[in-house]
């Protein structure tokens, strides 16, 4: 891909590599102590033994039990499977597809947010309505980082339960967070945060890919969405993934036990690369809240720019990064994520999502901000080049505007009006 | 110096379009690359292919500078090529979506959008040329035998192309004969290319669209082509080919039909024996002459010879040499001519009958096609595109 260049990773919040640690951890596990965990003679015991204190490991990271968790094939599942409580939804706005799609199959509601991508506590406590039976928050949220206030969201759960006990109502209220960006980098402890269910991801804490896990509350009644030889308390049939846990469980207690320092060093690393974009006269536009922000995400918007183009440009120059979310920026869908903290289109469509971790270090961001100043200066320029042969005053339109006032409609950066366009 | 020409060209994301940005670059236009977003089925849950495509269009076009567009002809598409071939299928008949892509969308729709846009020429990495193509086979003398295609295109590349397509003279080559404002795209020629000729696709797009069209990779070879991109380090070289109708993408025609058409069980029946040898889902989902798909077990395989859509009946049979099979004349209907000088009255021709087969003789009389032997019987909805020597003189529908 790099022609010059190691690769400058910058998208962490999308996939991190196996760390070293875990990947130590796991190897055993392929080809040496293989056995099926449910097999009767000795070695696959041992395997039995292996796992559960595996799980257990886990499980005391975020204060729970091992026979709390429940090991799934990722978030995705966790989540599938926790939503098999809910009736009656509340999620954010901003949460990921994930919980979103799933939502959508029974009666849900989003609960808005500000500016920032922090939870609206009003709105939230209006739509808090008896009927509602489950309500999902993510921690933090995958395209800006943001922390949602717990302690508030949790106290004004305790408070709608209080009030359902007080009033004779039998209608149970569950608590489900997604933490698979956060785990990462926040001390979580299940009974602090008033979580029932939570969701944890191995492939965002350098763990393997493909291995989730589900804290469930005893007082919480799940049903198995597969079915089989009963393992996982029957509701997560399937092989253990022996190696898969093993690895998690080794990423998380690495993560855990750097959470502080690894915190620190994103800090700095976020501040060189602001300092570097904001010198470069480059009108960065940062997204998300200056303190509640998960330390290694740096969200910023370049307004009239196409980010998909910086993306391309500068994959070229080896520096890897994303947009809100990948799939919804070739899909000339725009980012619910940003539309809900209610960015306008131009500033959606000039969004790129930086995400450090541990590949960085401070050589390669400052040299990621140059190349990212690079290109986007670049992409201004091109854009500041008046078409060959439009028609006459549109051309002179063009010409008379300034840089900073590029409408990026007129050259066909934004999807939705050529749209317009081809339909006229 | 003028300014350069500003060509609008649609990029698929694959190797030809990719190339051919690469190429008209190379020549100094103006190039805008744009995706046209044609209708796709998307199924639940499932990410579509388009998504993908649309993003390697567009890293092309951002490697190269180039500014870069979607065109969403979504509802067109729907309107004039779906509506069109599921209205066809339905008459038992086997339509030809992609030709009429080509003439209601990606050479009419596409075009007076560019055109309004400010293009002076629509481009597209179709394997066809016109008379802006710098190397042109100059009569069939140096085609292969008309009634063998060759599939060496070793050979091909030998006879077809003085020089090498990677030398400086082959690209300054391009550039005077694409920058020679004397010529004017008129006639719609083979590609060089013998096997990837594209041109059965586009003999019914409008001359008004052909004359400002550029086939930039239309004089060479797809070997070639596919070693000029890896040159360049176009990242979709080696990307592979996508097969079939555009929209239907990894779904099967058949599947696709059977969303939207009924699905009506029926008898297959042993024209030989007049026994029941299976069953199907409805006449319309079968072609006369096809071979694949009956699901009738081992053996020889059947062949389809008939279909009575009135009593929901498929007519197969074992025997290859099935008079439904074969025929030497063939109706045809809505026909269009390329070119004035062709007399309908009777004229003598090269036809092809599919993608890619061979170029076969025949004679035009009024709207009936005359073989000197016996053909296998195309499908009526299918084309037959006339050709004399390397112009695509037109062509019509089976009737």
């Amino acid at each position: 891909m790099s022609k010059t260049s190691p690769i400058i990773y910058l998208d962490h919040a999308a996939a991190t590599p196996l760390s070293p640690v875990a990947k130590q951890a796991m190897e055993p596990f392929w080809a040496q102590d293989f056995f099926n965990p449910s097999s009767p003679y000795l070695p696959a015991k041992r395997v039995r033994e292996a796992y559960e204190d595996a799980k257990n490991r886990l499980a005391h990271l975020i204060g729970a039990k091992g026979n709390d968790l429940v090991i799934t094939a990722g978030a995705t599942e966790s989540i599938n499977l926790a939503f098999t409580a809910a009736s009656n939804c509340l999620i954010l706005a901003t949460e990921h597809d994930s919980v979103r799609a799933v939502a959508s199959r029974i009666e849900h509601q989003e609960i808005a947010v500000n500016q920032y991508g922090l939870i609206d506590l009003e709105d939230f406590r209006a739509k808090l309505t008896p009927e509602v039976d489950f309500i999902s928050i993510a921690m933090v949220n995958n395209e800006l980082g943001a922390i949602q206030p717990f302690s508030q969201i949790s106290e004004i759960i305790r408070q709608e339960r209080q009030r359902r006990l007080g009033a004779g109502e039998p209608n149970p209220l569950f608590f489900h967070s997604d933490a698979s960006q956060a785990f990462n980098l926040i001390d979580l402890n299940v009974s602090r945060l008033g979580v029932d269910l939570l969701t944890l991801n191995s492939a965002k804490v350098y763990g393997p890919k493909a291995v989730g896990a589900l804290f469930i509350k005893s007082n919480v009644k799940l049903s198995p969405i597969q079915f089989g030889g009963g393992q996982e308390r029957g509701l997560r049939a399937g092989t253990e993934n022996v190696p898969g846990l093993i690895g998690f469980a080794a990423a998380a207690a690495e993560a855990k036990a750097h959470l502080k320092s690894n915190r620190q060093h994103y800090v700095e690393l976020v501040d060189i690369l602001k300092n570097q974009l904001q010198t470069a006269q480059i009108e960065p536009v940062f997204l998300g809240h200056p303190k509640h922000q998960l330390a290694n995400f740096c969200p910023v918007s370049f307004p009239g720019l196409d980010a998909e183009r910086l993306i391309f440009m500068l994959e070229e120059q080896g520096v890897c990064l994303s947009t809100g979310a990948a799939c919804s920026a070739s899909k000339g869908q725009k980012s619910h994520v940003l539309a809900a903290i209610g960015l306008s289109d131009t500033e959606i469509a000039g969004s790129l999502r930086i995400t450090l971790g541990l590949t960085n270090d401070q050589v390669q961001i400052e040299r990621a901000g140059a190349l990212i100043a690079a290109a986007v200066n670049q992409e201004r320029q091109r854009l500041s080049e008046p078409a060959t042969k439009v028609q006459a005053p549109k051309a002179q339109a063009d010409k008379q505007q300034s840089i900073k006032n590029q409408d990026p409609k007129t050259h066909g950066v934004n999807i939705q009006s050529t749209k317009k366009v081809a339909a006229a | 110096m003028s300014a350069p020409k500003t060509v609008f060209l649609g990029m698929s994301g694959g190797v030809d379009s990719s190339m051919a940005a690469v190429l008209l670059k190379e020549q100094g236009f103006r190039v805008v690359g744009v995706y046209m977003k044609n209708w796709s089925q998307d199924l639940p849950g499932m990410k579509c292919p388009w998504a993908e495509d649309l993003a390697d269009a567009k890293r092309v076009a951002v490697k190269l500078g180039l500014d870069f567009k979607v065109f969403d002809f979504e509802n067109e598409y729907k309107h004039k090529v779906v509506d069109y071939m599921l209205t066809e299928f339905k008459k038992g008949r086997t339509p030809n979506p992609d030709i009429m892509c080509n003439q209601e969308i990606k050479f009419k729709l596409f075009y007076e959008v560019a055109m309004e846009q400010g293009a002076d020429f629509i481009a597209t990495g179709h394997y066809a040329q016109t008379e802006m193509n710098p190397v042109q086979p100059s009569n069939n003398a140096n085609l292969p035998d008309a009634a063998q295609p060759s599939a060496n295109t070793d050979f091909l590349d030998s006879i077809r192309l003085p020089v090498k397509a990677d030398s400086p003279d082959f690209l300054q080559n391009l550039q005077t004969l694409y920058l020679d404002q004397s010529k004017t795209p008129q006639n719609l020629l083979r590609a060089v290319d013998e096997n990837k000729d594209q041109t059965y696709f586009l003999y019914r797009i409008p001359h008004e669209a052909l004359a400002h069209t550029l086939f930039p990779i239309g004089h060479l070879t797809k070997p070639i082509v596919k070693k000029m991109a890896a040159e360049r380090g176009l990242v979709n070289a080696y990307k592979k080919e996508s097969m079939g109708v555009c929209f239907v993408g990894e779904v099967g025609m058949k599947d696709f039909l059977q969303t939207y058409l009924p699905v009506q069980p029926g008898q297959i029946i042993d024209a030989d024996t007049q026994k029941p040898v299976g069953s199907h889902e409805g006449t319309i989902f079968y072609t006369v002459g096809q071979r694949h798909g009956l699901n009738l077990g081992g053996g020889l395989p059947y062949y389809v010879v008939a279909k009575d859509q009135a009593q929901n009946i498929v007519y197969v049979s074992k025997n290859l040499n099935h008079k439904n099979l074969w025929t030497t004349e063939i109706e045809l209907e809505d026909i269009v001519l390329r070119n004035n000088n062709i007399k309908t009255d009777r004229a003598e021709l090269l036809v092809r009958l599919r993608h890619r087969a061979p170029l076969i003789p025949a004679i035009l009389q009024g709207n009936k096609l005359f073989f000197q032997a016996e053909i296998k019987r195309p499908a009526p909805g299918q084309s037959v595109v006339f050709y004399q020597d390397q112009v695509c003189l037109g062509g019509g529908i089976i009737k």
